[in-house]
């Protein structure tokens, strides 16, 4: 056993740990709970002093016709952002599985958009969605007479939304399929062939259970990143069209508390929104480490 | 593969990749191309090839007499650099403090931390702006340095700590008795060997925090400076009627990220894939 002296383990965390540390409670933690604090009161920093008002807010929240949408909105796009980034992601991974240069370039294609500014990549949508864009210039031009308001249909806008937030995500999951797909060994494969399996077959037996990092990894980030979505509506739609339609939970948050400064009410939908994505993550962790195998 | 299968559809997979990549690529080659071309031509033939190519755009967003475009890029470039410098730092020595620390303290700080990987910064924004304000280093660009290195720490830290465990304890104890101290040990030694682990840390907290909107934008302020995303935000309003500058603009604050990106390839796809193989 090695007997460290407590001097310097106590030096190690002052010197090593401390500065860190401080920063983080002070600008993640402690505004974590300054939020649960507020989320009790009507607290409105043009409009002193606030009152303690217990869980009023949290009661309202949820007769809350507009935070309700808000629910219903981040549901759907949450569950369209899970789904078909990976399935697609997968599909272009097998796909590009090859080596050579060509293959090289078309990942790089894929890519690209995932270093892309999530504004940079809302505006080119934006000017491609408009109602007199490319798109639908190119749809009129092949025959079709009304092409749909991809953007200004309020039932259409958030399919929309979501949809380029798929486009920028899928190029993560390739690459990360791609890097699971070469930790698949060639003579499981071989074997499998050799005992006579086909391509479904090996890939349903060998490949797809080897997979299962690569998938757990991509829903994980697929999951927070889609909970958070807030450029996107706010370049792309405002929120809008109409009332509410693509505006998510994350979007009404700074409406609600940073533009009518609601702060306390807003605290709470920050906290609602807080234990929704922590639970969901940990029940979608759980879920997916269990069907991880070891090699 | 040579089996009569593969050599006898050998052209139906590059053909598939190439057609699949193409519809990809749609949305990127209309701003490439339009870049190049003079604004009235966007409207009227948005998928046309730039022939000749101009650089009008280019240069009148580079000479906007309010220098929107390098007012940005200077404060882009200000505040990724120093965020992610100091967040090395800081990242890679709290790493070393829980790579080496058994305590059980430890692990609960290193649960804190972890959690933060996953807090939305709408949670805490409104909260930070008020502590901001507190301090006076709301709209500076120092309160967005150190909102980013608060924020970011955790991701830091996640890496750099996988990497230090990998670091044999008997080489810093021998340094220790050779009679070097603990920050010298961790400078000289341990730090040199954690060059992927840095690298990863570089290059995706520079991505990140170039490419971030929502912090900048609420952090500065409406009226005190801007970065090349909120930048970019605010001029779509006067540039509606202008794509070309809106296209030249976009492509001007996206190039040093591609060409980061495109310099460092490898790496990046390292980085990506070492977390993903982890889980």
């Amino acid at each position: 056993m090695r007997r460290k002296p407590i001097l310097p383990r106590v030096w190690h965390f002052a010197s090593f740990g401390a500065p860190g540390v401080l920063i983080y409670l002070c600008f993640v933690m402690a505004p974590i709970l300054i939020s649960f604090g507020y989320s009790l009161t009507n607290h409105n920093p043009f409009n002193p002093p606030s009152e303690f008002v217990g869980f009023e807010n949290y009661k309202l929240l949820f007769q809350d016709e507009q935070f309700l949408t808000a629910l219903w909105v981040t549901t759907i796009l949450t569950v369209i952002v899970v789904v078909v980034p990976n399935v697609l992601g997968l599909g272009v991974a097998l796909l590009l599985d090859r080596k050579g240069w060509l293959y090289n370039a078309l990942r790089s294609v894929f890519f690209t958009p995932v270093i892309l500014s999530s504004v940079v990549v809302s505006i080119i949508w934006t000017k491609l969605l408009d109602d007199r864009g490319p798109v639908n210039d190119f749809l009129r031009a092949i025959g079709v007479d009304h092409p749909p308001g991809w953007l200004s249909d309020p039932d259409l806008a958030l399919y929309s939304v979501a949809s380029i937030v798929c486009w920028q995500m899928l190029g993560f999951c390739v690459v990360v399929y791609l890097a699971g797909l070469q930790g698949v060994p060639a003579e499981l494969l071989e074997a499998a062939e050799i005992d006579g399996a086909g391509p479904v077959r090996r890939f349903r037996a060998v490949t797809w259970p080897l997979l299962a990092p690569s998938l757990t990894i991509n829903t994980v980030v697929l999951l927070i990143s889609a909970f958070k979505t807030y450029d996107y509506v706010k370049v792309v739609t405002n929120g809008g069209p109409g009332s509410g339609t693509t505006a998510t939970i994350a979007f009404n948050v700074l409406a609600t508390g940073l533009d009518a400064n609601h702060v306390g009410y807003a605290s709470a939908m920050a906290v609602v929104m807080l234990v929704i994505v922590a639970t969901l993550t940990t029940i979608v962790l759980r879920f997916l480490r269990l069907r991880e195998v070891d090699l | 593969m040579t089996t009569v299968d593969g050599s006898r559809r050998s052209w139906l997979r590059p053909t598939v990749a190439i057609l699949v990549s193409a519809i990809f690529f749609v949305p990127l080659y209309y701003v490439l191309v339009n870049v190049f071309k003079p604004g009235d031509r966007i409207a009227q033939e948005p998928a046309s090839v730039p022939l000749p190519p101009t650089l009008t755009n280019i240069h009148a967003v580079l000479t906007r007499p309010d220098g929107l475009f390098w007012v940005s890029l200077a404060n882009s470039m200000l505040v990724t650099l120093l965020s992610i410098i100091v967040l090395t730092v800081l990242s890679a020595m709290l790493g070393h403090y829980l790579a080496r620390s058994a305590k059980r303290w430890t692990k609960v700080l290193a649960l804190i931390l972890l959690a933060g990987l996953m807090i939305p910064p709408q949670v805490i924004l409104i909260p930070v702006t008020e502590v901001l304000r507190l301090t006076g280093m709301m709209a500076t660009l120092q309160g967005l340095v150190l909102f980013n290195v608060g924020y970011y720490v955790p991701f830091g830290v996640f890496v750099f700590t996988g990497f230090i465990r990998g670091v044999p304890v008997e080489l810093e104890e021998a340094a220790l008795l050779d009679g070097a101290n603990r920050m010298q040990v961790f400078w000289r030694i341990v730090f040199p060997l954690l060059r992927p682990a840095t690298a990863s840390v570089l290059i995706f907290l520079g991505v990140w925090i170039w490419n971030d909107f929502i912090d900048p934008l609420i952090i500065l302020g409406p009226s005190q400076g801007t970065t090349v995303t909120t930048g970019i935000y605010r001029s779509i309003g006067q540039y509606q009627a202008d794509l070309g500058s809106v296209f030249a603009l976009m492509f001007l604050a996206t190039l040093p990220v591609l060409i980061f990106y495109l310099a460092l390839q490898k790496q990046f796809v390292k980085g990506l894939t070492g977390g993903a193989t982890k889980g």
